[in-house]
């Protein structure tokens, strides 16, 4: 059914209402909740395999004796990501947004609830595996890392550029197989810096380690 | 696909709204979509119909304005349009948060949004003659 009025039935209301303002509300709650107990939360986000999870399970092992980790896991179905991170003993939220193409942050928060914050430092939010619409739902995270993978080929960085406009660190993962991919990270990197020429960029690879000092250093100055 | 989330908060809204105002019948709703959201006008034309379906909604229209992006350098004084990325790929030039004037990092100002603008509608007794 389609309805036309004419012109000297229509009435106008002016309205201003943000439909992003909802989850943008409950993003600053969770903020309040992790700086009350003192606690970094970083979110990953990055296209399905270019190694959020590896990466985070690397950073883990890494930081887990020095400070209190936890991680939370975006996942539309599975629980695949959140079985391999809970290998290190370290509290793991598994989200599970049935198919949804993005964490949000009420997901987030009921996440918080389901923990006990007090021993905790920093929280790692893997995102669900999607380049395009995580970006409009902030999670109340410090910082958002941009994860591609050169396995993913030339073009991420310029396919997906909203994506970097809203993050503190960008890596460029799998470095190690940039030859036979015929991928050039340098320009990878350039292309990040067109886009925001002061953000960091970290090229890395978690098979030979190359990156993850720096990546380290990067996630604890967040 | 997020636009079915946008979608759905937006009819959520609307419908909220046509229950408090039972006489009124929505014809038409703009909103403001920011130039630097990622938020694809025609997918959310789509997700717009296929939710209002069957619903005191069905049959209004969803029409979407451009807003521009604005940004602010917080090294150099520049206020205003961002620099745009021409070459990257798809012949639409890409905003960058690159300032014209300096060559650092800017912030946006404007162009993120996703908002209501206004609404449209009849009053339904106008309807029924």
């Amino acid at each position: 059914m389609m309805l036309e009025a004419s012109p000297d039935e229509i009435y106008d209301i002016e309205l201003e209402h943000s439909l992003l303002e909802a989850n943008a509300k409950l993003a600053v709650e969770n903020r309040a909740l992790l700086d009350k107990h003192g606690i970094t939360a970083i979110d990953f986000m990055g296209a399905i395999g270019s190694g959020k999870t590896t990466l985070i399970t690397k950073m883990v092992e890494r930081l887990k004796n020095r400070l209190g980790v936890a991680v939370f896991n975006g996942d539309a179905t599975t629980s695949s990501d959140a079985d391999a991170i809970s290998a290190q003993n370290v509290p793991v939220v598994q989200i599970a947004t049935i198919n949804g193409c993005h964490l949000d942050a009420n997901l987030v928060g009921k996440g918080l609830k389901k923990i006990e914050l007090a021993d905790l430092k920093l929280i790692f939010i893997e995102n669900i595996g999607n380049l395009i619409c995580p970006a409009e739902f902030p999670l109340g995270s410090k910082a958002r890392v941009v994860v591609v993978s050169v396995t993913e080929g030339p073009w991420m960085v310029r396919k997906h550029p909203h994506m970097f406009l809203g993050a503190e660190i960008v890596v460029i993962n799998k470095i190690d197989l940039a030859q036979a991919m015929e991928v050039s990270v340098e320009e990878l990197v350039n292309d990040v810096h067109k886009l925001k020429p002061d953000i960091k960029v970290i090229p890395t690879s978690t098979k030979t380690g190359a990156g993850l000092d720096e990546f380290e250093k990067a996630l604890l100055a967040v | 696909m997020h636009e079915l989330s946008i979608a759905s908060g937006l009819v959520e809204k609307l419908l909220d709204f046509a229950e408090k105002n039972p006489e009124k019948k929505i014809v038409e709703v703009l909103l403001a979509v920011g130039e630097l959201s990622h938020i694809e006008h025609e997918q959310l034309r789509f997700c717009y119909e296929a939710i209002t379906a069957e619903t005191p909604l069905e049959g209004s229209r969803l029409e979407v304005e451009k807003i521009d992006a604005m940004v602010k350098c917080p090294h150099c004084s520049y206020r205003g349009r961002p620099k745009y990325w021409d070459g990257a790929l798809s012949g639409i030039p890409v905003p960058t948060l690159e300032c014209p004037a300096c060559g650092k990092t800017t912030e946006a100002t404007d162009g993120q949004e996703c908002a209501i603008k206004s609404l449209r509608f009849t009053e339904n007794s106008a309807l029924a003659s």
